[in-house]
């Protein structure tokens, strides 16, 4: 198998090498022959790294320990889904698994594109073939993952580190390469337009949604990567300028710059050069930050380890990469120049040239502080060393500033504004600020930074507020729905604005969590059992320290007894974990959850035979916003990719007043639900009040009854039940029970799950699915006729003052 | 040269002067200097009071701690030159007898003064991707 597995990675290589000569060829001589054969080529790299995929899958499945990388990175005791997070755990592998994404992305890309950019396509197969080449190489040449013991083989594998065998960090990797790899393709269009010399504006379009795409994935990658941080590596926060972290930060900041800047390049035509550089500048770091990690050429404690000659390969293909790229922008500059100038400094394309800069700087003076060592003993011969508060004292304002940008753009508007149109838009969204600023100055929250950060997302919070409403209120006077439904409808009709205002809540809501951090508390006490330790308004008592074995480890936990206000909070159990086969241990937090503070303790160190512990307790405020804001972020995302089609199907289809009436339905919901969680029950007590409808008469199940407590049925089944339970019955006795007792199965909520009523429970999914299945087709057909079907809406009701001036507004936009 | 240049120009300089003046000064006091034991020991008087992270070995059966608390006394050595180190707070898993570490901190007259959370210890392998958590040391 391993010897297929070379095989096909040399074969993949030749094949590629094929792609790239021959759209090369073929677009010069303008043969569609020579292309096609180059496209086949292409999409035929991506099979053949599928099959390699499988066949390294397998062998970490099967547990063959002939192949190095798998006895490196696996072990048979391991868990099947840590089998296959090993397959990215090391160098090789993820170098393998680059390739394989970046050969779908491609047949991906170029599939849905070829039409649409036939020019374009032989460029981008020959771009994305050269990237493949190298990555290739690199592994047949250096770092092949399916080279094998020459002598005996192992028996067992050493295994993936105990402290990447974690759920997010089994996921990390992978959506953080899929960041990477997705800013290839608009690398590939871009240089394809250069080199094509068609630079209109249809390459954006092509590479909008993959950057899109790509972005998504980044972030994602990067909040996962806090996640595991701060769960796993205890140290209290999430995010330490490490290498590493900030190799993947550096293509975000850029890759963020673009996503503005090519709104400004679409609606008014500026910034055509610095859209190509960006483009470039943002691949070129997606290759940098794989360099920095996997070459040792920055010292970090968690990259890949020290290769002279794999740094010297990435410094030819980077130096390569860049003169070809810049080369070219300078050869079409001619072609590249703006349709328009700037015509004021209060106009929204200058707000994103701003944020641009910021987002530029951004990059390199985290490029800089990271690779600062390096450089300053190449220079001085003296290693000098910067530390996360360098980091911090720079990233902070420059953070804040982008803050605030985000809260300016949409208030001003293309072109110019007017002094009176600006004090229009700017009140509400300052006086947000300043009440918000007010409110954390009596707070006692300290100013700078937190407090500032704070005044600023209500300030970009109260931008957002007001841009819904407005435009809300305009479409309410046009369809006649309620605000609600003109809201929703209002975002189905220009998703990517209303998607990116989202995007905007979800990085307000992360900001909450980074200004968190400028208060919160920490302290480190040594404790003999039953002695206390209080931060801010919690008290932590040890109670004991026990060591306990399994068959992977040993654990040794602190058992402690958090309270809040002198009450019981919860019982908490940090632990350190040894692992049999690693020296090193893990640490296990523990970490009693909040939206206001986690509260979040480290067993630090220990002596066993006294029992005494010593424990690291953090007081995190606001952390966990930094999750959900990814979230919301996502949620934007999404939103803003939806393909037209069913955002126009939803929104000419949607019954008015039917946004509402979900949003009454939901907020009657959460208090309901969350009215069953407050009294502690037995699991078994709580399951059968999930089975057991209420006799009251309202059809609801028993803990769910909407007379409770008051309820007449629940007096009366309670005690029921109680009974039933106290004479120790287990959940389907207690069900049958009640069956006999009431005289019929319509006393439960589901039916019992046997014979003939196995229907019952078919019943519903059949419907899911014939619906589903309906809806898409129905969806389908009405789209393809009736393409217009939104437009009436606007086209009918143009009259109205108020929607034909933004619609104006908007025309007049799009030049 | 026409105005636009001229002003383009005039932003360009006001930006990059304010960027390094900025740069300056916060690498003045954000840079420590990377060092190891025999380097300092070879000239001690001329690191004192200078920021420092100082790499080494842990001496064998050098770590001593004072019962219940978290002071502790440890030597670190690189090339034969030993340095006295004392230090208070939480040290990392990987922190032991021989283990190679960076100490953040200053030289002072008794010895190596590292700050809290300033033992970062490294991991003896490889590609081991230890954390910020073995760094910071808590």
């Amino acid at each position: 198998m391993a010897t297929l597995g070379t095989f096909l990675l040399l074969a993949s290589f030749v094949v590629a090498s094929y792609a790239l000569s021959s759209s090369v060829v073929g677009a010069r001589w303008r043969s569609r022959r020579l292309i096609e054969s180059g496209v086949g080529a292409f999409y035929l790299v991506s099979a053949l790294m599928t099959v390699a995929s499988v066949i390294i899958v397998h062998a970490f499945v099967t547990g063959n320990f002939t192949i190095k990388y798998v006895q490196r990175y696996s072990e048979t005791a391991q868990p099947l889904a840590y089998k296959f997070a090993s397959y990215w755990g090391g160098l090789d592998g993820s170098i393998m698994f680059w390739v394989f994404l970046l050969s779908v992305f491609g047949t991906v890309a170029v599939a849905t594109n070829r039409e649409r950019h036939r020019e374009l396509i032989p460029w981008v197969v020959a771009v994305v073939s050269a990237t493949e080449m190298f990555f290739l190489f690199l592994m047949v040449i250096h770092n092949n993952p399916f080279s094998t013991f020459l002598a005996q083989a192992p028996a067992d594998g050493k295994g993936l580190n105990p402290l990447l065998q974690n759920f997010y960090m089994a996921i990390h990797p992978p959506s953080l390469y899929t960041g990477f790899v997705a800013m290839t393709i608009p690398y590939a269009f871009g240089m394809a337009a250069l080199i094509t010399g068609h630079l209109d504006d249809s390459w954006l379009r092509a590479v909008r949604q993959w950057t899109m795409v790509g972005w998504l994935f980044l972030t994602f990658g990067l909040t996962l990567g806090m996640l595991w941080a701060y769960e796993e590596l205890g140290w209290g926060g999430f995010w330490g300028w490490d290498p590493v972290e900030n190799a993947g930060l550096l293509p975000w900041f850029t890759a963020t710059a673009f996503l503005h800047s090519v709104m400004v390049q679409e609606r008014r035509g500026m910034l055509r050069v610095w859209n190509v550089t960006l483009v470039i500048v943002t691949f070129f770091l997606t290759i940098f930050g794989t360099f920095m990690t996997r070459s040792g050429v920055v010292q970090s404690v968690h990259a890949f380890g020290e290769d002279r000659e794999l740094a010297m390969m990435f410094t030819v293909f980077m130096i390569v990469l860049l003169v070809f790229s810049f080369g070219f922008v300078i050869y079409r500059l001619p072609l590249l120049k703006a349709r328009h100038e700037l015509d004021s400094w209060a106009s929204r394309e200058a707000a994103f040239l701003a944020n641009n800069w910021i987002l530029l700087f951004s990059a390199f003076f985290v490029l800089f502080a990271t690779m600062f060592p390096t450089i300053s003993e190449s220079l001085t011969g003296q290693r000098l060393t910067v530390g996360p508060p360098f980091f911090n004292k720079w990233m902070q304002p420059v953070g804040l500033v982008l803050l605030l940008l985000t809260g300016i753009g949409p208030l001003l508007a293309w072109r110019k504004s007017s002094v009176a149109n600006m004090f229009d838009q700017f009140a509400w969204p300052v006086a947000t600020a300043l009440v918000t600023g007010a409110g954390v100055y009596a707070l006692g929250i300290p100013m700078w930074a937190s407090g500032a950060c704070f005044a600023l997302c209500g300030f970009v919070v109260g931008t957002i507020t007001q841009e819904f409403i407005r435009g809300a209120r305009v479409r309410r006077g046009a369809t006649g729905t309620d605000i609600f439904t003109a809201m929703v409808g209002l975002v189905g009709r220009s998703r990517r604005r209303y998607g990116g205002y989202i995007v905007h809540v979800g990085i307000v809501l992360m900001f909450l969590g980074f200004a968190g951090q400028g208060f919160k508390q920490e302290e480190q006490a040594l404790l003999k059992p039953g002695q206390q330790a209080s931060v801010g308004h919690f008290t932590i008592r040890h109670d004991a320290l026990t060591v306990t074995n399994d068959e992977q480890k040993q654990m040794i936990e602190g058992h402690v007894t958090a309270f809040a206000d002198g009450k019981v909070l919860a019982q908490m159990t940090p632990a350190k974990w040894f692992f049999n086969k690693h020296d090193q241990p893990t640490t296990e937090v523990a970490i009693r959850r909040a939206p206001g503070q986690d509260l979040y303790i480290v067993l630090a160190g220990y002596d066993v035979s006294t029992q005494t512990a010593t424990y690291t307790i953090t007081i995190n405020p606001l952390v966990n916003w930094i999750w959900f804001g990814f979230g919301v972020l996502a949620f934007g995302t999404g939103l803003a990719l939806l393909p037209e089609r069913a955002f126009a199907f939803a929104i000419a289809r949607l019954p008015a007043d039917a946004v509402t009436t979900t949003l009454v339905l939901l907020l009657l919901a959460i208090p309901a639900t969350a009215r069953a969680q407050t009294v502690q029950k037995s699991d078994l007590r709580k399951q059968l009040e999930a089975d057991i409808m209420c006799s009251c008469g309202c059809r609801a199940p028993m803990n769910n009854c909407p007379m409770a407590p008051n309820c007449h049925g629940l007096r009366e089944l309670n005690p029921k039940l109680d009974e039933f339970l106290a004479q120790g019955m287990d959940r389907e006795q207690v069900r049958a029970a009640f069956v006999a007792w009431h005289g019929g199965q319509d006393i439960l909520t589901a039916p019992i799950d046997r014979g003939f009523n196995r229907l019952a429970w078919l019943f519903p999914y059949v419907i899911g699915v014939t619906g589903a299945v309906t809806i898409g087709l129905v969806a389908r057909h009405w789209s393809r006729h009736d393409p217009a079907a939104p437009e009436p809406v606007v086209a009918g009701s143009s009259d109205d003052p108020a929607l034909r001036t933004r619609l104006d507004d908007e025309l007049r936009d799009l030049d | 040269m026409s105005s636009k240049a001229y002003k383009l120009g005039a932003t360009a300089l006001v930006l990059g002067l304010a960027f390094a003046g900025l740069m300056y000064s916060t690498l003045s006091e954000g840079t420590e200097f990377y060092k190891h034991v025999d380097e300092v020991m070879a000239n001690p008087s001329a690191w004192q009071g200078k920021r420092l992270q100082l790499h080494g070995f842990v001496v064998d059966k050098s770590i001593l701690r004072r019962p219940d608390t978290l002071d502790y006394r440890f030597q670190v050595q690189s090339n034969g030159k030993v340095m006295p180190v004392r230090y208070t707070g939480v040290v990392p898993d990987t922190f032991k007898d021989g283990a190679e570490v960076v100490l953040k901190g200053h030289l002072a007259s008794d010895g190596f003064a590292v700050d809290r959370d300033g033992v970062m210890a490294k991991c003896p392998s490889k590609y081991n991707p230890q954390s910020p958590a073995a760094r910071a040391g808590s």
